[in-house]
């Protein structure tokens, strides 16, 4: 029988953010080679802010002043292992920066070679990325007082409206053991579900608990049921053609409530049984695929995996009168 | 002086809690649900005789969109609750179950707080309570922060490397008595000094060991908590406050925002006998001691603290839990609990819980 892997993926999230008058002419001037922090009162705070800390007054774009480009680190952490959210792979400073002109710290990365090289007090100055898209990111310092060689500009470029950030977090975990005993059910074509040992419901595929009675199932709970079921909900899905949509023609997703479960598998696949044909109450057999396998399973799937079944057919018995699976619609 | 509750007051009236795992194999809602059955069994009323039930979770931990809401399976979800969320601790879902209750059409609230963090890097999850346009896309997270304000108390003179190292010490000492704990032991200071960096001025045991788990408390109001228990723990100060997002404006040798809390929550009004303080990195301790006021006639983290288990989104809820248990079974009779959220103390809340009939 195939190994079944751990689980590890990427979540990620594209996010896109407007900068609005004070944070976009800041990271434009990150792209374009200088750095700028807004005059509020009788001092000067780097990063800017559109608003006075005191007390939430506007600070508009006429308040913007260059700063830097040399500083003085004011605090510091050496970071002995980078995560891969951080700004360079070896090891590296966080540091707060008051920039030559500004009253208050920024928090960037100084790339100092050693911690024996950092120090509180320290002159770090900053460097620029030979790409540069408007981000914070664009630029880094380095410990000394040599000002950058003015870096090259696109005079043409827009202001910086709009920054992305995409974000991502990498999970990595073993499958829960009520999932793997399912899937390694899957594998020998067998479908394992839990009957709670609080109401006797069997509950396919189970998440590991009852919540109706709030009772947490373990593998002496384990039943198997039927690979025969009655449909009990469908929708017909008509593709709409987005980025990275596979499907062109119009196909069935319905729920299905096996023989012996008190839950239904959701989101079975139907590819050939005509939608005038398909209705509730209808009674499918699955066809199994003959060999068996999937690398991209987790502990957090709902349903069947589709790669264990070629398709599901017709028993070839009498529909079940709708009203006897109203309870199962979901 | 012993508190005397009036009809607005609320207490505590039962608590529960999971051991931090290093790694719960089970679903988190799971955990949750050990919590709460024993939680409901123990104070002996059913889930229907709770008013409303809120829950402090993160779903970036586990990389699971709307896992709050699955969490409600934890808590019972049919018939339907009353039921609320926040993306926060816990201790911050015990705050609005305590404004709730203040209303006064229903008397029994239950908190619960959980987290499964052993999926994922928090590091690589908490970076993003940051600032989104500054300081997030540099990966910023919260140890860097703590090392750089590790570093600014050192270099402000109001700590040594040895002081943090006594705190861990001190922690993983007290932890031997907790079953609880993920790391407890007798550990000398010169061992912990001879560690390498790892945020320099920090070492890895000075920060939190991240777990999997859950913890769980009832609160009523005084005449309901007076049926359900005979040994009410009130709460008779909440607040919470809040800095800037922007590092270089605060002092970070310091804690403004739990000094307010700790004045909003009356800290200050009489003896604290016991303070639980959600230290996730082992500096920290020194800056809430001053902030809070507290003396040394104030037993800090018996419990052995976060440094022994952070069952993150719980921990801050598990501190209330820890004084809470002192006080019920009459080994303090005033006491101290703090939570935080957001990196180097950003956000403190502050609760004060005493004994009284």
């Amino acid at each position: 029988m195939a190994q079944l892997p751990d689980i590890d993926f990427t979540l990620e999230y594209p996010y896109t953010r407007t900068t609005g008058p004070i944070i976009g002419p800041f990271l434009t001037g990150l792209r374009d080679g200088r750095i700028l922090g807004t005059r509020v009162g009788d001092r000067v705070i780097c990063p800017p802010l559109e608003y006075d800390p005191a007390d939430g007054s506007t600070v508009g774009p006429e308040n913007l002043v260059e700063v830097g480009p040399a500083g003085t680190v004011e605090g510091w952490t050496w970071v002995a292992e980078p995560t891969s959210k951080h700004p360079f792979d070896r090891p590296f400073a966080f540091a707060q920066i008051r920039l030559d002109g500004a009253d208050t710290t920024m928090l960037h990365a100084v790339d100092a070679g050693s911690i024996d090289n950092m120090s509180t007090g320290m002159r770090v100055v900053v460097r620029f990325n030979d790409e540069r898209v408007g981000s914070v990111t664009d630029v880094y310092f380095v410990p000394g007082e040599d000002a950058p060689d003015a870096p090259s500009v696109d005079a043409d470029a827009e202001p910086v409206g709009i920054m992305e950030h995409l974000i991502g977090v990498r999970i990595r975990e073993p499958l829960q053991p009520f999932r793997k005993r399912f899937l390694e059910g899957l594998l020998q074509k067998k479908i394992i579900g839990q009957r709670s040992p609080a109401d006797g419901k069997v509950h396919v595929p189970s998440r590991g608990y009852d919540a109706i009675n709030r009772v947490p199932m373990t593998e002496d709970d384990d039943v198997e049921v039927s690979g025969r079921g009655t449909v009990t909900s469908y929708t017909e899905i008509t593709p709409i053609q987005y980025h990275g949509q596979t499907e062109t023609e119009p196909y069935i997703r319905c729920s299905v409530l096996l023989d012996g479960a008190d839950t239904t598998i959701g989101g079975v696949d139907i590819r050939d049984i005509p939608i005038e044909e398909f209705k509730v109450g209808m009674r499918l057999q699955i066809v199994w695929r003959d060999d068996i396998s999937f690398d991209d399973e987790d502990n957090r799937a709902y349903g069947l995996n589709e790669s264990v079944y070629e398709r599901w057919e017709r028993t070839g018995e009498p529909d079940v009168d709708p009203d006897l699976v109203k309870e199962h619609n979901f | 002086m012993a508190f005397e509750p009036q009809e607005n007051d609320i207490a505590i009236v039962g608590v529960a809690q999971t051991a931090a795992h290093a790694r719960f194999d089970g679903p988190e809602v799971v955990l949750i649900m050990e919590c709460v059955n024993r939680l409901l069994g123990d104070a002996g009323i059913e889930r229907d005789d709770v008013g409303f039930t809120i829950a402090g979770s993160c779903d970036y931990l586990s990389g699971m969109p709307f896992a709050f809401v699955s969490n409600v399976d934890g808590m019972g979800a049919w018939p339907p609750v009353y039921e609320s969320h926040v993306e926060m601790d816990g201790a911050w879902a015990l705050f609005e179950a305590w404004l709730r209750l203040q209303m006064g059409d229903i008397d029994v609230a239950m908190v619960v707080g959980s987290g499964k963090s052993s999926p994922c890097n928090a590091r690589e999850v908490f970076h993003l309570q940051a600032d989104p346009y500054v300081v997030a896309p540099l990966g910023l997270d919260p140890d860097a922060l703590a090392g750089i304000q590790a570093r600014a108390l050192i270099d402000a003179g109001k700590a040594t490397e040895a002081d943090i190292a006594d705190v861990v010490a001190r922690s993983r000492a007290a932890a031997a008595a907790n079953p609880n704990a993920q790391v407890a032991g007798s550990v000398s200071i010169d061992e912990l000094l001879a560690a390498p960096y790892d945020m320099a001025p920090l070492r890895a045991h000075d920060v939190s060991p991240k777990a999997d788990g859950a913890a769980a408390l009832l609160i009523a109001r005084r005449d309901r908590a007076r049926e359900l228990t005979d040994n009410p723990v009130w709460i008779t100060g909440l607040d919470h406050r809040i800095e800037s997002h922007h590092a270089g404006l605060r002092d970070l040798t310091d804690s403004e925002s739990t000094r307010l809390a700790a004045a909003g929550a009356g800290v200050a009004d009489g003896a604290v006998d016991v303070a639980e303080l959600h230290t996730t990195h082992a500096h920290e301790e020194i800056i809430l001691r001053a902030a809070l006021g507290l003396g040394d006639d104030t037993q800090i983290n018996p419990s052995g603290g976060p440094l022994a288990g952070d069952p993150v989104m719980a921990t801050g809820l598990t501190r209330i839990i820890e004084v809470a248990k002192r006080i019920a079974a009459g080994d303090a009779s005033r006491g101290v609990a703090h939570a935080a959220s957001g990196a180097a103390l950003q956000q403190n809340l502050v609760c004060v819980l005493q004994e009284g009939a």
